[in-house]
Formats: C-alpha cells, sequence, structure tokens
C-alpha cells in the first residue's frame, strides 16, 4: 500500500537524514563563536582595536552561516513532517476502505461469531495505530537514528571522556524509560478497563433507572459505584506516580549530564586542553538529542502494539470471503423445503429439525412459536445467510447452494426482528431498499408502514434524522421504518421477521389490514408473536424447540384447539381488553 | 441540557462558575497550596543551575594566577553544588507531581461521585429527556476534563506565566541589551503558537466531527451488515464510507498542514532569536561589557522559556474544553433532585393496613394535556384492582404514582391512608412492590439481580422467592445457579424465565402493596401456565392494582377500572359489570 505513495514516502525519508546534518552543524558553529569571543574577554584595552573588528566580523559571518542553516533545517523539517504524516494518513483511508469492502464480502456466519465493538476497534484503532507506525514513528524513529549515533561521533571528536560520562547518563535513561514504559502501559490499560467499567455501569444504572429508583437501590448503587470510582482513583494514581517518575528521571538525567560536562570537562578546560567554546557545544549538542532519546524509548515500547494492532487488521483481510458464486437468475420465489435439519457451528443440538413445507408465489406463510423456537433461522436460512444442507432448501426449483447469494437476495424483501437503521433521514433509511425509487413509490410505502401517522409529531417530516445524531425513535418507530423499507424493496417476496412486536395493537391491525389489500400477488413470509398477523395465512407452522409442532391454516389450527389456539384466545382477551375488537 | 460539545466550545471561557468549584477544592486546599509553594520552590531553584554553571566557568575555568589544583578544588564545589540543585530539583517536581494529581484526583473522584448521586435522584422526567448515553458522559469524560483543569491546567497555567515572567525578569538582570531583545521576539513567538494552535485546534475540530460520523457509520456498516445483504446494497454502503473516509483523510490532512507550518515557524523563531542573542551576546563579550559565562546562562535562561512559550497555547485548549464541561456538570447539578426532601416523612415501623386509594387524580406529561383527568378509586386491603383500557390511556402511568416515580400535577395517591408526598420515600418504596412488563436486568449475577444489589437480603430468602413464583427449577439449572452471570441483558433467558424474574425481585421483599403491569401473553403455553400460577401467588394476602391482559386476571380481581379519555369509564366486578352490559361488556363479546 505504500508503494502506490512512494514518490511521497521517498522525498519525505530523503529529508529526514538532512534535518539531522543541518541540526548537528548549528552547535560547532555556534562553540567556534564562542571561541572567538575569547580575545575579548580580557580588559578592553588589552588586545587591539583591529583584531576585535576581525573577531566582530567573524561573529557576523557565524550568524549569517548559522542562519541560513535555520533556515535549511526549517525547510527540511517542514518537507519530512508534512509529507511522511500526509503519506501516513492516505494510507489509513486506503487501508480502512479496503478493509470495509473486505469485510462487505465476510459471510454472516463470521459476524455471528464477532463481536460489532471488536471489529469496529479493529477497523478503526487498530488501523490509526499502524497508521502511526508509518507516520509519526517513521519521522521521529529515523530522526533519533540520524541524530543520536551522528552526535555521539560528533561529541567524541570533541572530547572523549565527556562524551563517555554523557552516554552513560543518557543510557541509564533509555534503560529506565525502557523499565518503566511497560508498567506505564500496564496501568494506563487498567485505568482504562477501570473507566471502561465504570461507564458501563453508570449507563446501566441511567438506562434502569427506573428500576433502582422504585426499589429503593439508588444508595446502594452508589455504594458499588464509588468503589469502581475508588478503584479508577487507585489505578489513576498509579499512573501519575510512575508518569512523576519518568519527569523526575528526564529532568534529572538534563542535570546529570550537565554535572558530567561541567565537571569532566571544567577539568580540561582547566587543563587547557578544551575551550570554552566546546564546553557550550556539548550543551547544545545535548539538548538537540534529548528529544530523540525520549521519541526513541517511546517508541520501541510502542512498538509491539503496533505489531499486535496490525496482526489484527490481517486477521481480518485473512478471513476468506462468502462464496458469490452460482446462478445469478431472476427468480421467482417458490420456495420448497425439504425435510431441513439445521446445527448452528459448534451447537450441541440442531436449531431446526425436519422442517418441510411448499410455498407457492402469491402465498403467506405464517411462522408462530415463542423466542428460540427456529423462526429466524429458518429465515436466515431461506436467505442464505448460513448454508443449509445441499437438497433442502430449493428455489423456483433450484438449491439455493447453486444459486447465486444476489440472486437469492434479490427475491426476498425482509424486515428483521431488531430493526437496524442508519443515523440518517428517515425517507434514506426507508430508501435504502431501492436507491431509484420516487418519491410517490416513498410515500406508499411510508403510508402502507402507517408511518404517515408519526410524521406531524417529527419536526422535519421525512427528512427528520434519526438514531445516534437525531431523534430518537421508539421501538415501534423503528419497526416500521424497518417495514417500509421493506415494502418498498418491491421484491417478489416479503419476509417480516416479528417486525411489529413493538408495534400497539391499533396500529398493528391497521397495517395488517393495509398489507392484506396492498399484497396483491406478493408472497408472503411472517413470523410473529401476534396471531392476528397470520390468521389470513395460507400456512402456519407453530414451531416448537425447532420441530413443527403443529401446521395448517388459522381455521384450521383453531379447529385443532392445540397450543396454537389456547394462544389465539388470550391474545384476543388482551385485545379486547384493550378496547379492540376480535381479528 | 441542550449544551452540546461544539455549542460551548466556540463561546469564550465563562469563568463565572469557578467559585463553584471551591466546596470540592476546599477539603483539600492545604494539599493544594503546599503544592503551588512545591511549584514556586522548584522555579527558584531552577534558576540557581544556569548561575552556578556561569559562575563555575567565569570562576576555576577562567580564572587565571590560581594554581590549577586549587582551581579543580572550586571546580568540585561548584559540581557538587550543581548536583546538589539538580537533585533538589528533581525531588520537588517529583513530590509536586505526586501532591498535584493526589489533590485533582480526590477533587474529582468527590465530584463524581456527587454527580451519580445527583443523577440517581433526578426525576424519571429528566431522565427520560436525557439519553443515558449523554449522561454517561457527564460522569466519565466531562469529570476527566475537570481532572485537567484542577490538577494540571490551572495551576500549570500560572505557574507557565509566572515561569516565562520570572525568566525574563533573570534576563533583565544578567543583560539588559539581551534581555530587551528577547522580550521583543517573544510577544512574535507567542503571536505564532497561539495564532496556529487556534487554526489547528478548528482543524483539530472538523476531524472530530467528522471521524466521530465516520466511525458511527463503521459501527453501523457493521451492524447493519444483515440488511446491507438482504437489500444487496453492499456498493451504496462502501460509497458512502468511503466518502466518509475521504472527507476524514481531508481533515487530518488539513491538521497536518498546520502543524507542519505551526512547528516549523515556532521552531525557526526560537532558533532565530538564539542567533540574535549569540549576535547581541557575541558584540557584547568583544565589547568586554560581558563574559562568555554569563553568555551560557542567559542562554540556559533562554531555553528555560521554550517550553512554557509553546505550552500556553495548547494549555488553552484544554483549559477551554475544561470549562466546558465544567459547566455541563454544574448545569446538571443545579437541575432539582426529585422528589425534594421533605421534613417529618412518614416511615412506618409497624405494618399497617396496606391500601391504596386516588383521590380526584390529574396527571399530565405536559402541560394543559392530562393523561389522567380525575381518577379516584379506593383499594382495600387485601384486594386486587384490575385496569384495562385502550393503550395510551394512561393505565401504566398509574401505577408509576403508586410507587412515586412521578408525582400528580392534581389531586392525591395515598398509600396505608397517607400521601406518597408524606412517604419516606425509601419506605415508601419498601412497601410498594413493582412487577413491570419486562424485565430490566443488571450486568452481574442472579442473585444480585433479584435482590437488586441489597446484601442484607439473605440467600435463603431469595430461593424462597424464586421458589414462591416457580423460577427456582429454570434458576437451579443455571451453570453457577443464583451465581450465574446475567449476560448481554439477560438475552440468555427466555421471555417467561424473565418474567418470573420479575415476579421474584418484586416478592423478595415481601411488600404488602404490589403494582403489576401483566406481561402479553406468549405462544408458549407451558411458561402461560407458570405465569398465571405466580400471579395468583403474588396476589394472595397483598393490596394489588394490576393492569391487566388476561381475563383470568380480571375475573379475579375484587373490582375493575375501565379508563377511557383520562376518567373511569366503569367500575365494579366481572358480574357488576357484564350485567350492566355497557364498555365492559362490550369488550367481552369481542372475545368470544
Amino acid at each position: 500500500m505504500l508503494m502506490r505513495r512512494r514518490g511521497m514516502v521517498l522525498l519525505g525519508m530523503a529529508c529526514v537524514p538532512l534535518h539531522a546534518a543541518v541540526s548537528l552543524w548549528m552547535p560547532s558553529v555556534m562553540g567556534g563563536v564562542l571561541d572567538q569571543l575569547e580575545p575579548g574577554s580580557g580588559p578592553p584595552s588589552a588586545t587591539a582595536t583591529g583584531s576585535t573588528a576581525a573577531a566582530q566580523a567573524a561573529l557576523a559571518d557565524s550568524c549569517w552561516l548559522l542562519l541560513a542553516l535555520a533556515v535549511a533545517e526549517t525547510v527540511f523539517r517542514y518537507v519530512s513532517r508534512r509529507w511522511l504524516i500526509d503519506v501516513s494518513r492516505l494510507v489509513e483511508q486506503d487501508l480502512k476502505n479496503e478493509a470495509l469492502a473486505h469485510l462487505q464480502r465476510l459471510p454472516i456466519t463470521w459476524f455471528d461469531r464477532a463481536r460489532t465493538g471488536d471489529v469496529v476497534s479493529r477497523l478503526t484503532q487498530d488501523v490509526e495505530l499502524v497508521r502511526f507506525v508509518m507516520g509519526p514513528l517513521l519521522l521521529h524513529g529515523g530522526s533519533a537514528l540520524c541524530l543520536l549515533p551522528a552526535g555521539a561521533v560528533l561529541m567524541a571528536r570533541l572530547d572523549l571522556g565527556v562524551t563517555f560520562a554523557c552516554a552513560l547518563a543518557f543510557g541509564m535513561l533509555f534503560i529506565a524509560l525502557r523499565m518503566l514504559m511497560p508498567r506505564l502501559h500496564k496501568w494506563s490499560k487498567r485505568a482504562q478497563e477501570a473507566i471502561g467499567q465504570l461507564s458501563q455501569r453508570a449507563h446501566e444504572d441511567f438506562a434502569g433507572i427506573r428500576i433502582l429508583q422504585q426499589f429503593a437501590a439508588q444508595d446502594r448503587e452508589l455504594a458499588a459505584m464509588a468503589t469502581k470510582n475508588r478503584r479508577y482513583l487507585g489505578c489513576n494514581l498509579r499512573l501519575v506516580r510512575l508518569r512523576s517518575m519518568m519527569h523526575a528521571i528526564t529532568h534529572s538525567t538534563t542535570g546529570a549530564v550537565l554535572f558530567a560536562v561541567l565537571l569532566v570537562g571544567g577539568h580540561q578546560v582547566i587543563d587547557g586542553q578544551l575551550t570554552i567554546g566546546a564546553l557550550f557545544q556539548f550543551t547544545v549538542y545535548l539538548g538537540l538529542m534529548m528529544f530523540p532519546l525520549e521519541i526513541l524509548g517511546w517508541t520501541l515500547a510502542t512498538m509491539p502494539r503496533a505489531i499486535a494492532a496490525a496482526k489484527r487488521v490481517e486477521e481480518l483481510f485473512a478471513e476468506k470471503a462468502e462464496d458469490s458464486t452460482g446462478l445469478d437468475l431472476p427468480l421467482r420465489g417458490h420456495l420448497l423445503v425439504r425435510d431441513l435439519t439445521f446445527t448452528y457451528a459448534g451447537a450441541a443440538a440442531p436449531a431446526l429439525r425436519s422442517v418441510s413445507f411448499e410455498l407457492e408465489p402469491g402465498r403467506k406463510l405464517g411462522l408462530v412459536g415463542p423466542v428460540g423456537s427456529g423462526k429466524t433461522t429458518l429465515l436466515a436460512l431461506c436467505l442464505r445467510f448460513y448454508e443449509p444442507p445441499r437438497g433442502t432448501i430449493f428455489l423456483d426449483g433450484h438449491d439455493v447452494l447453486d444459486l447465486s447469494p444476489r440472486a437469492i437476495r434479490a427475491v426476498f424483501a425482509f424486515a428483521p426482528q431488531e430493526p437496524f437503521l442508519f443515523s440518517d433521514t428517515i425517507a434514506a433509511n426507508v430508501a435504502f431498499a431501492r436507491a431509484q425509487a420516487g418519491p410517490e413509490d416513498l410515500d406508499l410505502a411510508v403510508e402502507a408502514a402507517a408511518l404517515d401517522q408519526d410524521l406531524p409529531q417529527l419536526q422535519l417530516g421525512l427528512q427528520t434524522v434519526v438514531g445516534e445524531r437525531g431523534v430518537t425513535l421508539s421501538g415501534g418507530q423503528k419497526q416500521r421504518v424497518s417495514l417500509a423499507r421493506a415494502l418498498l424493496g418491491d421484491r417478489p417476496a416479503l419476509m417480516l421477521d416479528d417486525t411489529l412486536s413493538a408495534v400497539d395493537s391499533h396500529t398493528e391491525r391497521r397495517i395488517v389490514s393495509g398489507l392484506q389489500r396492498a399484497r396483491e400477488k406478493r408472497t408472503m413470509i411472517v413470523a410473529t408473536h401476534r396471531l392476528s398477523a397470520v390468521t389470513d395465512a395460507d400456512l402456519v407452522l407453530v414451531l416448537d424447540r425447532g420441530t413443527v409442532h403443529e401446521r395448517g391454516s388459522h381455521r384450521e389450527l383453531v379447529a385443532l384447539g392445540g397450543d396454537y389456539a389456547a394462544a389465539f384466545r388470550r391474545q384476543t382477551e388482551a385485545s379486547a381488553l384493550e378496547g379492540g375488537t376480535a381479528p | 441540557m441542550s449544551l452540546e460539545d461544539d455549542d460551548l466550545l466556540e463561546r469564550p471561557i465563562d469563568l463565572g462558575f469557578l467559585p463553584r468549584l471551591w466546596p470540592f477544592v476546599r477539603p483539600y486546599r492545604r494539599a493544594f497550596a503546599a503544592s503551588l509553594s512545591l511549584l514556586v520552590v522548584s522555579f527558584a531553584i531552577e534558576l540557581v543551575g544556569p548561575w552556578l554553571l556561569r559562575a563555575a566557568i567565569n570562576g576555576p575555568m577562567r580564572t587565571e594566577g590560581r594554581t590549577v589544583a586549587e582551581r579543580t578544588t572550586d571546580l568540585w564545589w561548584y559540581a557538587g553544588a550543581f548536583l546538589l540543585v539538580v537533585l533538589l530539583g528533581t525531588a520537588c517536581s517529583y513530590v509536586y507531581g505526586q501532591l498535584t494529581a493526589w489533590n485533582g484526583q480526590r477533587v474529582i473522584r468527590d465530584v463524581r461521585r456527587q454527580l451519580f448521586d445527583h443523577l440517581l435522584h433526578a426525576s424519571i422526567g429528566f431522565h427520560e429527556r436525557n439519553a443515558a448515553g449523554k449522561l454517561t458522559t457527564r460522569v466519565t469524560s466531562d469529570v476527566e476534563n475537570l481532572n485537567e483543569l484542577i490538577s494540571t491546567g490551572v495551576l500549570q497555567s500560572a505557574f507557565d506565566l509566572l515561569k516565562i515572567v520570572g525568566v525574563l525578569i533573570a534576563l533583565f538582570f544578567l543583560d539588559v541589551r539581551l534581555a530587551l531583545f528577547t522580550v521583543a521576539t517573544t510577544p512574535v513567538v507567542i503571536l505564532i503558537s497561539i495564532l496556529f494552535r487556534r487554526n489547528a485546534q478548528r482543524a483539530y475540530r472538523a476531524v472530530r466531527g467528522k471521524l466521530a460520523l465516520q466511525n458511527a457509520y463503521t459501527t453501523e456498516a457493521i451492524g447493519g451488515v444483515r440488511a446491507t445483504r438482504a437489500f444487496g446494497r453492499e456498493d451504496a454502503v462502501q460509497t458512502r464510507y468511503e466518502a466518509l473516509n475521504a472527507d476524514t483523510a481531508q481533515s487530518w490532512r488539513a491538521t497536518v498542514y498546520h502543524f507542519s507550518v505551526f512547528f516549523a515557524l515556532v521552531d525557526f523563531a526560537l532558533r532565530a532569536t538564539g542567533i540574535g542573542l549569540l549576535w547581541f551576546g557575541g558584540t557584547s563579550v568583544l565589547r568586554g561589557e560581558a563574559d562568555p559565562g554569563m553568555f551560557i546562562q542567559f542562554w540556559l535562561y533562554f531555553g528555560m522559556l521554550t517550553s512554557p512559550i509553546k505550552e500556553l497555547g495548547e494549555k488553552y485548549n484544554v483549559l477551554q474544553a475544561a470549562f466546558a464541561s465544567t459547566e455541563r456538570i454544574f448545569l446538571i447539578l443545579d437541575t432539582p433532585r426529585f422528589p425534594p426532601p421533605i421534613a417529618n416523612a412518614f416511615a412506618p415501623t409497624a405494618r399497617g393496613a396496606a391500601s391504596i386509594e386516588f383521590e380526584n387524580v390529574v396527571f399530565g406529561y405536559r402541560d394543559g394535556e392530562p393523561v389522567l383527568n380525575g381518577v379516584s378509586f379506593r383499594a382495600e386491603p387485601g384486594a386486587t384492582i384490575a385496569i384495562v383500557g385502550p393503550t395510551g390511556a394512561g393505565k401504566t402511568t398509574m401505577l408509576s404514582l403508586v410507587s412515586r416515580l412521578r408525582d400528580v400535577t392534581n389531586g392525591r395517591v395515598l398509600v396505608d391512608g397517607i400521601d406518597v408526598r408524606q412517604w419516606d420515600l425509601t419506605s415508601l418504596r419498601r412497601r410498594v412492590g413493582v412487577v413491570a412488563q419486562d424485565l430490566f436486568l443488571f450486568t452481574g449475577s442472579v442473585i444480585d439481580n433479584v435482590r437488586l444489589f441489597d446484601r442484607s437480603i439473605s440467600e435463603e430468602q431469595v430461593w424462597n422467592a424464586l421458589e414462591l413464583v416457580g423460577a427456582a427449577e429454570f434458576v437451579r439449572a443455571l451453570k453457577g445457579g443464583l451465581q450465574a452471570q446475567v449476560e448481554e441483558r439477560g438475552g440468555t433467558f427466555s421471555q417467561g424465565q424473565r418474567q418470573l424474574l420479575a415476579f421474584a425481585r418484586a416478592l423478595v421483599t415481601d411488600p404488602a402493596v404490589l403494582v403489576l403491569d401483566e406481561a402479553t401473553a406468549s405462544i408458549d403455553s407451558a411458561s402461560e401456565a407458570r405465569l398465571q400460577n405466580a400471579l395468583v401467588v403474588a396476589l394472595r394476602g397483598r393490596t394489588a392494582l394490576v393492569v391487566a391482559h388476561r381475563l383470568s386476571t380480571v375475573r379475579q380481581s375484587s373490582t375493575i377500572l375501565v379508563i377511557a379519555g383520562g376518567r373511569i369509564a366503569e367500575a365494579g366486578t366481572h358480574d357488576q359489570l357484564l350485567r350492566q352490559n355497557d364498555i365492559y361488556a362490550g369488550m367481552l363479546r369481542a372475545c368470544s
């Protein structure tokens, strides 16, 4: 990926050693200036005024040279910083695009196993850490690698003893920093975890505030929170101690180095082996080397984390994409399920056992049963989110395993149990099903989903932004947006997975009767807890722990007098007690 | 509470509420004073070092006429003194760092505690207006920002200013001409610093906004992968993401530009000043007006200026964010707690007759739109009152008035013949048990969820409650039993199991009064039967107000209230209402 931007990288990289060279040139000029001043150190009359003038001219020359060097230094620094970091941002952008594109091709089973938070953190924090290595670390680390050895050599040429003393102090600083760094990471990670726990608990408490207040549990909660707060405080104090320690070590190293220069260098000056200018030059060198040294320690400490992050990103890319081959042809949606038994990977018991049914185009299928009875699994298999065993699910006579996922999904307009809305306008969320839908289509879908009754309350109507950055919709409203989306999808078959569970019964009746009218020739598959939604189904399957427990039309099932009939009676009562009429 | 990050950041810093921080700082004022004095001392010590260097250079290194041995001895003295100063300075800065952090951390712990306490006692209305996520940010990030203000911000900025002024004064003492030159250039550097920091800050804010959008969309793209697949809209998602990504990258690159320019300019300005010093200092030395030792001292002092100058601009931004956070924190602390404390609250020690009474109750969520408009009834001890009526008629609202989650707009709600507003709130809520329609589960063990972290309730009591409602069987089957951890908001429990746990939670304290929001019927006959049993057990010997969804529940009740249009449209027993042959009878006809 770096190859694409290699021009920028090379230019930026070339400036790093150039900058180092110029930076290291300056101290010697400065030292020279100070030594030139020596003649003037005695009483003014002692030396000829001529030599003073000459010294002044030399001083001016040196200052001009320094100014030129400073300009060069600035330019090199600017170019290297600008281009290297810029490139790292571009690489980050490419990497993120490719990672998402890859994710889009991974099978749904992968997403079932992966936690959204983890995937998101790979796509954000991990990629950003990788960028960090390529940008700032390339810049500062490269700079440190040029400056440190070259600086050491230059210092050694001035005076070996002082250099050695400084190297010793710096070496100790480096070792100390390296020893402290892992502990710093450890404790900052713990502090992160502690604040994470605190944050999670607080979030939960605010979400469940009714319960806490109703059960007068606030003070107990406060005590529990205080413990978490204290733990976080503890971590933070440890962190602070480590930081102060690092700061103190850095601080004292600077002092120790100056002490070494003063003591060892002072001796040399007294012995006449070293000039004061050279002594000054040392201090300037040391000032130059302090920062790269700290950066180097920091780089080495960050490296393991960056490598781990890079590995996690790589893992993402190593995942195998969903098989997208197969026949890609328009389908009518004749669905045949034959003796389907399906077990999730890693599960002990099958989620579905010997399920069989046939659904001709234009017919309606009802799936009812308690949570975990296999309704959603059956729908997901029809959409080929999971691979069914060969010879169990057929669309228009083709085994779904021989069809491309694209062709299969073009059959069904799906409204899932947990509606998923983007933080976007309601219109955009509905139109997600079909980009080229016209405004009339949109209005029709919105009306059919009974969303129109909510629009007057929303300030911008269909243009209201929902979700994280906008209006929070109720569960029922979200479900109806999701339903409108499915309706707009305009596919041969409509697939609703308990889509109306949070919609109040009055609105539900309106939607259901509207759907019955508008359905026309559309096939419908409805999984639901509310039996009123399937009274007009051609076939209802009552699922219980993966098996078909009862089957038949609504009328037949009521006549059967089993679980379905009992549940239907209870639901009729509940609806009646809310003032509704029987379905 | 609509103050969002960016609104506050755009405004100038408002210091008006700073005095309000005083009560939090007060307990630690001595430590703060100590911390401040340490700061001053460490600065003074820092000034001594370069002076010693100069003395060493001008003294033993350059004085002619004394023996090498004497000069070496002197050098040792100076070097020794220098080392001492370094060690002292290090110790001071270490202790200062510790002390400041200690203070700051304690202050923010107290702030966080009080804020959390306040939020737990805020009204339900407040919580309905403010999303849990937003309030969590107040307790975490905003308090963290305040920490910046307290532990490093104010003190450090004051110190940075002090340092700049102090160093400049020291420079004047050393050499007026050099000092004047430095003073002339310092504002330029500060100006560049502030100017570009501000631009960079703006660019950063743009980045933060765009990155937040992009990251939110990343989460959505991954969370919504099934919807995307189902509708075959992978390309649309990818296009949108790439556009957001390009936008973010563009903003990032703008910050890169600002920072590159900033660092280049400031570094160059400092370098140029240094070169200027070399020139002026050099000519002074040449003219014999200064000595090289002094020049080195001056140089070192000048070096001490660079970091506080560079940091001032940065601190400004940190402080701005901290002030905004502090303001948000105090806005919350200013909201009234619910309910306002009263004197002589009723806290019964002995169990009285359990009764519920509504006296002409009016309640509305918004002014002029009453949900309940004059509701009166009385539940005698041991009676079960069933409420039926259309969705949105205020049935659940009636329940929340009994345990005083909300206050009536008008009229009175009485428990045991005493207005709930006269009750000690904790006593009232112990008296009134609540069974909600769905069970809110907290992260933690099953036992903690049943007894809601109340350790005074024994394990045995919890088992009894579970037995009573018929939940013991499945809890025993859990891995870990009572200690089993609840995962993902209880996703592992079936709907029926969750409802049984909700019963157990209410009954574990054996309340005399019960308010119950009956869950809608499930398809599963077995769990339905268990729920019926739990209901019978729960109502036995208690005074109860039940929002009923089942005919069997209604039949069992002593009185049925039909709510319509904010009033009680009909009241009576099942048989009475059937004979009356009006609304209720009409409802039942719909069933058959």
